[in-house]
């Protein structure tokens, strides 16, 4: 997408991010709600806005890919949807809860229970098993449950691999340990940072199919990504250029789950 | 909202265990340094504990530190000895001493000591005597190394006092590098039945530091105030200084090294830490709390101290031993009183260097660090 097809979106467009084919903003169903949201940064001796009066929202069950370039903002909106940090100014609300209202802790708190991650670079810890690692969420989160655990590596294809520590794992089968970790506790919001940044052609079929497979369960995903091809498996994008946010409508480019994962 | 909890197969503990197996190179520098520090310390301090008893028992072996002396016109009382002895305790040495001039068979005055040759070798043991007389041979005498060039022969020593003659069996010779060497020493009684003298001077050795020994000399002055109660200046000056010079070097050594393991520390744990921040930053990401964090990094630096004051104290008190065996004969043996003292110093030590660290673990961008910026 550039930026001369887009249709910048700030304070009173922002109306076109919805769901709703009339263009207005679904605020009841939204699970990612953005109202006028700045972020600013002090510098050296100046103050420097990594996000610049976003407004937009995300249903449930929605599939949204953020892109821009290297700069644009898209680390700082993520941190701010991933709870990981908060607003300077505006109204940040998942699941209906304004979290920059939020202290430090509320918001560690709020963020096991609502956001799964996805990394790029897996992250898991090197000591701990691909089950452990599924658990440390879990430890994280409330209560550790094995079986729990199980059952989630299963469900990503690594039923025969929860004893293997990550250095004896494949690329491919670490991100879907860190796909199992981010959907263990089930949380309403699936946030994946570039999930197929560090894989193989193989892998990055394997790893869509299953983020597929978790939007056709209901899933929310927000997926930041450079891959136009995985960008194309969501149904919406939403760019980002010099801290300013740009939505596709509803209608725009949209490619097949099926062409997508073809071409993958 | 259920509280994060242990439970099934993934604990705090096992991770912790896991984690410290895994950095193994770090976790074994850094269990150094904190051993280092407690065997240091219990080391010192052990020999803290019996460094006054011990450096007392050597000033001991330098002789009196109290004399007390007749007046010029009478000689002491004959209960003398006994009430000093009561006054300064059943571990104090005393023994008393009677003087007077002689002639030997060559014509040479010389100074003949009375006194009680089995109590004069426990006060003045640092006396290098040859062969020490038995207390029962009432003729028998120790010769001054000076004095013994005065005598025509030591086997017969032949003494005029104010014209009544005694002849004494020399059995030593007594060198001290003193006074003591132009003396002939003999029995106490056989020098009071020849002069006629009885003894003017006790020479008294009091355990314990200098208000000990100033104490004592008051109590002797109360109870006995016709004497002159004098304390030996420089021994007990000497004394004491040394004590307090050792003190303040002990004191001294524990700090400067508590301050270097500090450093060492702190930079393990930093490191640590540094290496560890994507671990923490994903834990983070994953819902742990900032004192979750904290304090998962506080039980490791505090397992590590833990583990560092029960190496070092089996280390210390090894080195305790041999350093008391080396240099005061005698064996420290362990002092468990000293580990409550060991355990808070390492701990401080620990809190000290992860204060930097938990600066790093509160200042976590996980968001960037996660992305690998």
């Amino acid at each position: 997408m550039s930026v001369s097809e887009a249709k910048v979106v700030t304070g009173q467009l922002a109306n076109l991010s919805g769901n709703d084919p009339s263009g207005n903003t679904r605020d009841d169903c939204a699970v990612i709600s953005l109202k006028h949201v700045t972020r600013e940064y002090a510098g050296h001796g100046s103050v420097v806005r990594a996000l610049e009066d976003a407004t937009f929202s995300i249903v449930a069950g929605e599939w949204v890919a953020i892109t821009g370039p290297s700069g644009s903002g898209k680390s700082t909106l993520v941190n701010m949807i991933g709870c990981l940090d908060r607003p300077t100014s505006g109204e940040l609300k998942i699941d209906n809860i304004n979290t920059a209202a939020m202290t430090a802790t509320e918001l560690d708190r709020f963020r096991a229970d609502k956001i799964g991650f996805i990394f790029q670079q897996f992250h898991l810890i090197p000591y701990l098993s691909a089950l452990e690692n599924v658990m440390l969420a879990q430890y994280f989160h409330s209560m550790t449950d094995e079986t729990e655990a199980k059952t989630a590596l299963q469900r990503v294809g690594l039923g025969d691999r929860i004893s293997h520590l990550p250095s004896e794992l494949s690329g491919g089968e670490q991100q879907r340990v860190c796909i199992a970790r981010a959907l263990i506790n089930n949380p309403p919001i699936l946030l994946a940072d570039e999930p197929t940044g560090n894989l193989d052609a193989a892998n990055q079929k394997i790893v869509a199919e299953l983020l597929q497979d978790l939007h056709r369960n209901g899933h929310t995903i927000v997926m930041v990504t450079h891959d136009p091809e995985m960008a194309g498996l969501a149904q919406r994008r939403i760019a980002l250029s010099h801290g300013k946010v740009f939505c596709h409508p509803v209608g725009g480019p949209m490619v097949t789950l099926r062409r997508a994962t073809d071409r993958l | 909202m259920t509280k994060p909890g242990l439970s099934g197969k993934l604990s705090l503990f096992g991770m912790l265990r896991r984690s410290l197996i895994h950095r193994r190179a770090r976790s074994i520098s850094a269990l150094i340094a904190m051993t280092v520090s407690a065997g240091v310390a219990t080391a010192l301090l052990t020999l803290y504990a019996d460094l006054d008893a011990k450096l007392h028992k050597e000033f001991r072996s330098f002789g009196a530190n109290i004399v007390i002396t007749a007046p010029a016109s009478a000689p002491l009382r004959p209960d003398a000895l006994a009430r000093v002895q009561d006054i300064a305790g059943k571990d104090a040495l005393a023994a008393q001493f009677a003087y007077a001039v002689a002639t030997t068979d060559t014509g040479t005055p010389v100074v003949v000591a009375g006194t009680d040759f089995a109590a004069v070798k426990r006060l003045d043991s640092w006396w290098q005597v040859d062969s020490w007389p038995e207390p029962s041979t009432a003729d028998a005498a120790l010769l001054g190394q000076r004095a013994a060039q005065f005598v025509g022969n030591e086997k017969a020593v032949a003494l005029n006092f104010a014209g009544h003659l005694i002849t004494l069996h020399g059995v030593g010779r007594i060198k001290t590098g003193g006074e003591e060497d132009s003396r002939i020493y003999m029995p106490l009684a056989a020098f009071t039945a020849w002069t006629g003298v009885g003894p003017s001077v006790i020479e008294l050795q009091m355990p314990g530091g200098a208000a000990t020994v100033e104490a004592t000399m008051a109590r002797l002055r109360q109870t006995l105030p016709e004497m002159q109660v004098q304390p030996v200046r420089q021994l007990v000056e000497g004394e004491s200084k040394i004590v307090d010079r050792t003190h303040a070097l002990m004191y001294g050594a524990v700090l400067l090294i508590a301050l270097t393991v500090a450093v060492s520390v702190l930079a393990t744990l930093s490191a640590s830490v540094l290496e560890r921040r994507r671990d923490f930053a994903l834990m983070k990401a994953l819902g742990g709390s900032q004192m979750q964090l904290m304090g998962m990094f506080l039980l490791e630096a505090l397992t590590l101290a833990l583990a560092g004051v029960a190496a070092g104290f089996v280390v210390g008190s090894a080195a305790a031993w041999a350093i008391s065996e080396g240099n005061f004969h005698t064996a420290a043996l362990p002092h468990l009183s000293v580990l409550p003292l060991v355990f808070l110093l390492n701990v401080t030590i620990a809190a000290m260097a992860a204060l930097f660290p938990a600066r790093v673990l509160r200042g976590l961008q996980p968001a960037a660090l996660l992305k690998g910026e």
